[in-house]
């Protein structure tokens, strides 16, 4: 009650013309990268970080946001209309979305994944803001140790759970962590890693490993392997929604629903388990099993309702515990440090109406994204017509934009590039990038909140496991450590996903990209174990 | 063998002009007994080109020409200018006439962006047949 | 296993032959050891070692409790090492990281490396430039180049693209936004009534 009454606050300061405009920006900004290839959400906010030098927070947090959401839809109609899944989360809806349009039914399933999304993302939403401070009245008190527990928790199933090998996402995360290692201690105020550089006492700026790892580095990456030729658009052909579709999406909207909020609200969260897991669901459910793999409209309405729920989901953590669990969210929380805000239980009280203002726009930016969207699906995909040499120039001149922004230091031009190089060659051999960026914000506050436990219990490494709730998440961290690797020993595949996708007898699409939270397992890799 | 049956080349988009010109195109090939070359390229430099054939429209292109009877072969170069391609498909060929649809384009728009029939018409040795609209209906 | 089943609309352009490299997505199998990879693990495997060799150099203030500024460091130094192992071994039994697939990446295609040299070097020549020249003109120069690189055709149109693209930008983030850029003598004379 007193959350709805918070919103409904929320709700009249972000119906304000200023913040319309910044949502309206945010959706249009976030359809448009989530429709074009090599960029995603998290780069786009990580090259618009610059603006929060000038915007106030709430403007420049509902953009972002705006962003976030509009990102989910806008990978939909590629998947659909052109079968190149924008975001790994969009994998299952190309899966089905891309035969149905074949099929000639590709109008209904644009509606299906348009009305799915905001009818998902609306539920999310209202979930997040009752949820939100429960959560927070839960965790208010927990532990230095608790918050460490959590972090590890964090990195293990980033690194691990979401990428294609849990090796490679260790050693990413451990990059990730050595770059937020570089600079002055802030406990003790001694300088780490710094190699005499007096531009690196002040530590390596995540803007620029951010812009870095995402912009240069996939510039660098797609220059080196530049597809030529165009693929094919299907048109969104056949009748509109028809009262048919309309039942056979209706249970499949709901039960993504309610895979993708609580799975996206986990700390070992992310957009992406939850739409697999939706798409298995509903081919068991399905009356129509033989539709499966030829264009079933569950198959879609189910995998973009669960990616919209478990975007909502992921700024449950982000929001009660400063805790991301994604690329896009690790960079959001850079731009509420930006501000001097840190995420945390005391959020919800301090800024109070900065966070009910975001979380209303979200409903907002949802109606304005279903608006652009349903109609409009025909017209995002002229922003495809962008030849590949512009697009990617565009992308390094923002880049170098938002990271000389930062310091006005050409050496940090120099430092983005080297950074993209790591990036480029991560890319090149499959080493995911959202643990590095992850271990990089989070890195410092988890080695805070470890020496602080420490220094309570003076130095009795046992405060680690006092709490059951340390006990506890540390124990799902070491599961979401071995039991990925166990699998792989036992049955010489891979992790979670693609297991149960593999495990469906299921294809993947042609070229999909795993933008935001690292390398697709397709491919070489299945041959490993032999 | 192009000194066999004489050879029509056109340039095609799936667009009104570019109909026009395959219209044209098959007319001409027709009236010389001659067998045409459909060139239907693309730059291929975005992920989206509307105007370079893939799946039902390519099938659909395919069917009509076949039920005209007219000999003829589909080209679909990627990676370079639509001029540049045209103007290869004549020389190899020996083309008797190459028909090519044009764009209506402004002063402005020329001066910035270039002419592409211009450049074909410099390129080019054979004849050009540069239309606008459908053939008159005539047959 | 993915590119078992073949796409029946994407044959019918393979005829041309043009299209063929991107259709026929079957994954090679990679024989052997992957150098460059096993070049990333010793690089971090290194990192590991540094990061503990150096964490003992970190001074700790004597006031400090038990826990100091290296307890951490030696903690990721620990993991990044034991990583770097493990995937060592990995890597040399010839195991091999899934590239990263993206729309606009062709997984078949050969590394172009003159593109991505010039790319690098078109981004150090701009870093070097701005502030001598002001931003707008050396991301121009630096877009042209790299556009150049990519493909683009001509020289006038990449320069233009970049001139117009460099300079609206400048204007909204320097003279909406105040963030601060070197616009170049000329362009700051030219809207100093902004």
């Amino acid at each position: 009650m007193g959350a709805l009454g918070d919103l409904a606050g929320g709700l009249a300061d972000a119906l304000t013309p200023v913040n319309l405009l910044f949502a309206l920006l945010g959706v249009v900004l976030g359809t448009a990268v989530g429709v074009l290839p090599g960029i995603g959400p998290a780069m786009t906010v990580a090259l618009l970080l610059p603006i929060t030098y000038a915007l106030e927070p709430t403007a420049a947090l509902i953009l972002f946001a705006g962003i976030y959401y509009g990102g989910m839809y806008g990978g939909s109609t590629t998947s659909i209309l052109l079968n190149t899944p924008g975001e790994s989360s969009s994998i299952m809806t190309a899966l089905e979305g891309n035969q149905m349009a074949k099929a000639g039914r590709g109008a209904a399933a644009l509606a299906t994944a348009a009305l799915g999304s905001f009818v998902a993302g609306t539920i999310a939403t209202l979930l997040l803001a009752l949820v939100a401070p429960t959560v927070v009245d839960l965790v208010i008190g927990i532990t230095a140790a608790d918050y460490f527990a959590l972090a590890v928790l964090a990195f293990v199933a980033v690194a691990t759970v979401l990428g294609s090998s849990p090796l490679r996402g260790l050693a990413s995360l451990g990059i990730g962590l050595y770059l937020g290692l570089v600079g002055t201690d802030v406990l003790t105020g001694q300088e780490r890693f710094t190699l005499g550089v007096p531009q690196l006492a002040d530590g390596i700026d995540v803007v620029v490993v951010a812009v870095a790892l995402f912009a240069v580095g996939e510039s660098l990456y797609v220059a080196s392997r530049l597809r030529r030729g165009p693929v094919q658009v299907i048109a969104a052909s056949g009748p509109w929604f028809t009262r048919r579709d309309l039942r056979r999406s209706v249970g499949p909207w709901l039960r993504g629903t309610a895979l993708g909020f609580p799975l996206g609200a986990l700390p070992a969260g992310g957009a992406e388990i939850p739409t697999f897991l939706s798409y298995a669901t509903e081919r068991k459910l399905t009356k129509h099993p033989e539709e499966f793999g030829k264009g079933a409209i569950e198959g879609v309405a189910g995998p973009e309702a669960a990616n919209n729920a478990a975007a909502a989901g992921v700024l449950v953590p982000l929001l009660t515990l400063g805790l991301p669990t994604s690329a896009t969210a690790a960079i959001i929380l850079v731009a509420f440090q930006s501000y001097g805000i840190q995420p945390g239980p005391t959020l919800l009280t301090s800024e109070s109406t900065l966070v009910w203002t975001l979380i209303a726009s979200l409903l907002v930016g949802n109606l304005m994204l279903l608006v652009l969207n349903l109609p409009l699906a025909r017209v995002w995909v002229q922003v495809l017509r962008v030849p590949r040499p512009y697009l990617y120039a565009g992308i390094l001149m923002f880049a170098s934009l938002g990271c000389y922004a930062v310091n006005a230091d050409p050496l940090d031009l120099v430092l983005l590039l080297a950074i993209g190089l790591l990036g480029f060659a991560m890319r090149r051999y499959g080493w995911p990038v959202a643990p590095a960026i992850v271990g990089l914000i989070l890195g410092p506050v988890a080695e805070t909140n470890l020496r602080r436990a420490l220094a309570i219990s003076s130095g009795d490494l046992g405060v680690l496991l006092d709490t059951w709730f340390s006990r506890v998440v540390l124990a799902l961290a070491l599961l979401a450590l071995v039991v990925p690797i166990v699998l792989r020993a036992v049955r010489g595949r891979r992790s979670t996903p693609e297991e149960l996708a593999a495990g469906e007898g299921l294809r993947h699409p042609d070229h999909g990209h795993r933008e935001s939270v690292g390398a697709r397992t397709d491919g070489p890799g299945g041959e490993e174990e032999r | 063998m192009s000194q066999q049956q004489p050879v029509v080349v056109v340039g095609h988009v799936p667009t009104p002009r570019g109909r026009a010109a395959l219209a044209h195109a098959l007319a001409e090939a027709e009236r010389r007994g001659a067998r045409l070359v459909v060139v239907n390229s693309s730059r291929g430099d975005a992920l989206v080109d509307e105007e370079y054939l893939q799946g039902d429209p390519l099938r659909r292109l395919h069917d009509e020409l076949t039920v005209s009877g007219i000999p003829f072969e589909l080209r679909q170069p990627v990676g370079r200018d639509a001029a540049e391609e045209l103007a290869d498909a004549v020389e190899q060929t020996g083309a008797e006439v190459l028909v090519i649809g044009l764009r209506r384009r402004s002063a402005v728009g020329k001066l910035l962006l270039g002419s592409a029939a211009q450049r074909i018409l410099l390129a080019v040795d054979c004849p050009v047949l540069a239309v606008k609209g459908p053939p008159a209906i005539t047959t | 296993m993915s590119g078992a089943a073949p796409d029946p609309d994407v044959s019918t352009t393979d005829a041309t032959g043009a299209h063929a490299s991107a259709a026929s997505r079957a994954p090679a199998p990679p024989a052997g050891i992957s150098r460059g990879e096993l070049a990333m693990v010793v690089l971090l495997g290194a990192l590991g070692l540094y990061l503990l060799l150096d964490a003992a150099n970190i001074a700790v203030p004597g006031s400090s409790n038990t826990i100091g500024p290296r307890f951490f460091p030696y903690l990721v130094g620990g993991v990044v090492l034991a990583t770097a192992l493990a995937l060592g071994f990995r890597v040399l039994r010839g195991d091999r990281g899934p590239a990263d697939e993206s729309e606009d990446v062709d997984p078949d295609a050969p590394t172009s490396w003159p593109s991505v040299g010039i790319i690098v070097v078109a981004f150090l020549g701009h870093a070097l430039l701005i502030n001598v020249i002001g931003w707008p003109l050396a991301v121009t120069l630096m877009f042209a180049l790299v556009a150049w690189a990519l493909g683009a055709r001509g020289v006038v149109r990449p320069l233009l693209a970049g001139g117009v693209l460099s300079v609206f930008v400048w204007i909204v983030f320097v003279k909406a936004l105040n963030v601060a850029l070197p616009g170049g003598t000329l362009l700051e004379l030219a809207t100093g009534w902004l």
